[in-house]
């Protein structure tokens, strides 16, 4: 640690800045914890539902991650998630005798083919972002505001599409991106890979990581220097938008289900996990790496949990007194830094 | 959210020129102000050519009653958003310490537990306030945590059983009960609602909660005990919250431990619609009074028409942005 805090000439090398990370080590000693007081924790069965609960929350908090990088907030994710999903299959259902795509849809059941719903829950995804955004940056509505409107339209939106009642998935596809493993690596996780490859290429090898930040960091400066703030705010959204889709498509493939009441407060276990990972709330500050190192704490943490078979009330207590101790702890450490 | 880092050029002139200006005006934006009153008035005359049953007595106090709860825990956030925080937890405070007060009906005292509920209620607020001023956390972040916290211990006191406090008459009667043939709920939530007025307009501490909500530093470089302003927000938020518990259990003879859902939410969306920035500093509780009662007329009106709740949901947010928008494109300025 004190050789972090020794500015050298070109910065810490990556190899520090990877291992010189708390959160890394907190990660290493929750592993460590679950290994220790629990037999079926390192079992490959309880790793792939661990991870595949990972996928979900970590694209979720990657979306929220950007979005909080320009100093904006996102809370529609949770909402957004699950109707892109319910969306989708309406729209399917509307749509597919026009494509000559054949499917059935009993009653609330759709049986059809994954490829395009898939595609179309990210297109509604990616719109309801563009929704958020266009309020945000050309509308100029608090994004607080703007995004707990779209939450509470979209949750009674899913809730006016389905009359209530659950759809349920039936194919292959789905029990292939609920279910499929590649050597106990299960699919969500590696999409989740790939996403997080494109994030850390875009916010540290790219202008466009150079743009996002310096929005977060001084909106002004970054509009004077000719960046074009409200474009990249509105793509930040979109991305946003897109991520939770990914993360509701795991999600209901995982449970063969879409459910309008499904992943209620999702948006605020995403924002948490973002702000375990670093990320400011006034932007400018964090990174996807630390983003996902948090929400595999936080999955894993979960896990340990229901292992021990600790009453869900008292997970939910747990989280929260974690999540003030953890924060405050930082911050103090900041703090502590800076005095020095 | 502690926004002290975003400079607002705009709201420093202000703040300068309402040290000048009588303290009735803090606040009041005259043009923010009529134009929700017109919105007000539009929708009841729309609801009233609509259905000639609206102005009845009792569907009014039938709108009066529903959004009271609202109104009373709107107070509380509107206070904690004016200092430039936010405060998510009302929800879990509110099941928490109306189980809290639940707990003691065996002991037939409605003095007691309502005594209890109330107290439980500001001391959830006092430690979500401590853990903000000390220990330096983003009220987000504690009021977050706090949320997930209060909620455990509503079930976990009572074990995710309701309790109902069948036999508490004098519990019952701030539900029930009625003064001059107006609910009492609706008496509380306008004497709140009243006293908020007085406080943020008459008072030192008004004006010192306009002050740290518009510029924190300048705040504190002035001698304002920045500290102790959003200590005390909490703890009021924490208290309504409590009131509105008392008001929701006593009405239904029902304390849940799973109520309130979404609550923290709503009441957010109630106050950004009366026009307070999530940056603090702007924004009056007259104005969130209002907007309470502009969602209680558009959802009494949508049940008329016999709306399902979810349709109503998704016009309660078209209308918030309907009425947010053409304030929001005014501003130069932006808050996050």
């Amino acid at each position: 640690m004190t050789a972090l805090a020794t500015p050298t000439p070109h910065g810490p090398s990556a190899l520090k800045r990877v291992f010189g990370q708390p959160l890394l080590w907190l990660l290493i000693a929750i592993v460590v914890i679950g290994v220790v007081t629990s037999q079926y924790f390192f079992t490959p069965s309880n790793m792939e539902n661990l991870l595949r609960d990972f996928a979900v929350f970590g694209f979720l908090a990657l979306g929220v991650m950007l979005v909080m990088l320009t100093g904006r907030i996102d809370l529609s994710v949770g909402a957004l998630m699950i109707f892109s999903m319910i969306a989708s299959i309406d729209l399917m259902q509307f749509i597919g005798p026009y494509l000559d795509i054949k499917m059935m849809s009993r009653g609330s059941t759709y049986v059809g083919p994954t490829v395009p719903l898939v595609l179309v829950a990210l297109a509604i995804g990616a719109l309801a972002g563009l929704v958020n955004g266009l309020g945000v940056a050309y509308g100029k509505v608090t994004s607080f505001v703007m995004t707990l409107v779209t939450l509470s339209a979209l949750r009674g939106l899913s809730y006016t599409l389905t009359n209530g009642r659950p759809y349920y998935l039936r194919g292959e596809g789905f029990k292939w991106l609920g279910e499929a493993a590649w050597g106990h690596v299960p699919v969500g996780l590696i999409a989740l890979g790939i996403a997080f490859a494109l994030f850390a290429w875009l916010l540290h090898a790219h202008v466009v990581g150079k743009r996002i930040y310096a929005i977060g960091g001084d909106e002004k400066t970054a509009r004077h220097s000719g960046i074009n703030v409200s474009c990249w705010v509105v793509l930040a959204f979109v991305a946003s938008g897109v991520c939770a889709a990914c993360a509701g498509i795991l999600f209901t493939s995982r449970l063969m289900s879409a459910d309008a009441p499904m992943a209620n407060g999702y948006e605020l276990t995403a924002i948490a996990i973002a702000v375990l990972g670093g990320t400011q709330l006034n932007g400018g500050h964090g990174s996807p790496y630390k983003t996902l190192c948090a929400g595999l704490i936080f999955a894993i943490g979960l896990n340990l949990l229901t292992l021990h078979g600790v009453n869900a009330w008292y997970q939910n207590l747990i989280v929260g007194v974690a999540l003030i101790g953890v924060v405050g702890l930082a911050q103090g450490i900041g703090r502590h830094k800076q005095a020095l | 959210m502690r926004m002290g880092r975003i400079s607002n050029p705009a709201m420093e002139t202000l703040m300068s020129a309402g040290a000048r200006l009588k303290p009735c005006l803090r606040g009041f934006r005259p043009s923010a102000e009529l134009s929700r009153i017109a919105l007000l008035l539009i929708l009841i005359a729309a609801a009233w050519a609509g259905h000639a049953s609206f102005m009845t007595p009792g569907n009014l106090r039938t709108i009066l009653l529903a959004v009271s709860t609202v109104a009373v825990m709107s107070v509380g956030m509107t206070l904690v958003m004016l200092a430039g925080e936010l405060d998510l937890s009302i929800g879990g405070v509110a099941v928490a310490s109306g189980v809290m007060g639940g707990l003691l009906i065996p002991a037939e005292s409605a003095p007691l537990v309502i005594a209890t509920t109330l107290g439980f209620g500001l001391l959830l607020g006092l430690i979500n306030g401590l853990l903000v001023t000390k220990l330096k956390v983003s009220s987000l972040i504690v009021t977050l945590g706090m949320l997930g916290i209060a909620r455990a211990i509503a079930n976990l006191l009572s074990g995710g059983q309701a309790l109902y406090p069948d036999d508490l008459a004098g519990y019952l009667w701030l539900g029930r009960g009625a003064v001059l043939s107006v609910p009492i709920p609706v008496w509380l939530a306008g004497l709140t609602v009243f006293a908020a007025i007085i406080v943020t307009r008459y008072s030192s501490f008004g004006r010192t909660l306009y002050a740290v909500g518009g510029n924190v530093r300048a705040a504190r470089l002035s001698g304002i005990k920045v500290d102790r302003a959003r200590l005390v927000v909490f703890m009021v938020s924490g208290l309504t919250a409590a009131v509105a518990s008392l008001m929701q259990g006593a009405r239904l003879s029902y304390i849940g431990p799973a109520g309130f859902s979404g609550i923290e939410l709503t009441v957010i969306a109630v106050a950004t619609l009366g026009g307070v920035s999530l940056a603090g500093g702007r924004g009056s509780i007259e104005g969130v009074a209002i907007a309470a009662l502009i969602i209680g007329v558009v959802n009494n009106t949508l049940n008329m028409y016999g709306m399902s709740s979810y349709l109503q949901q998704i016009v309660t947010a078209a209308v918030i942005l309907i009425v947010v928008l053409p304030d929001s494109l005014q501003r130069k300025d932006r808050d996050t």
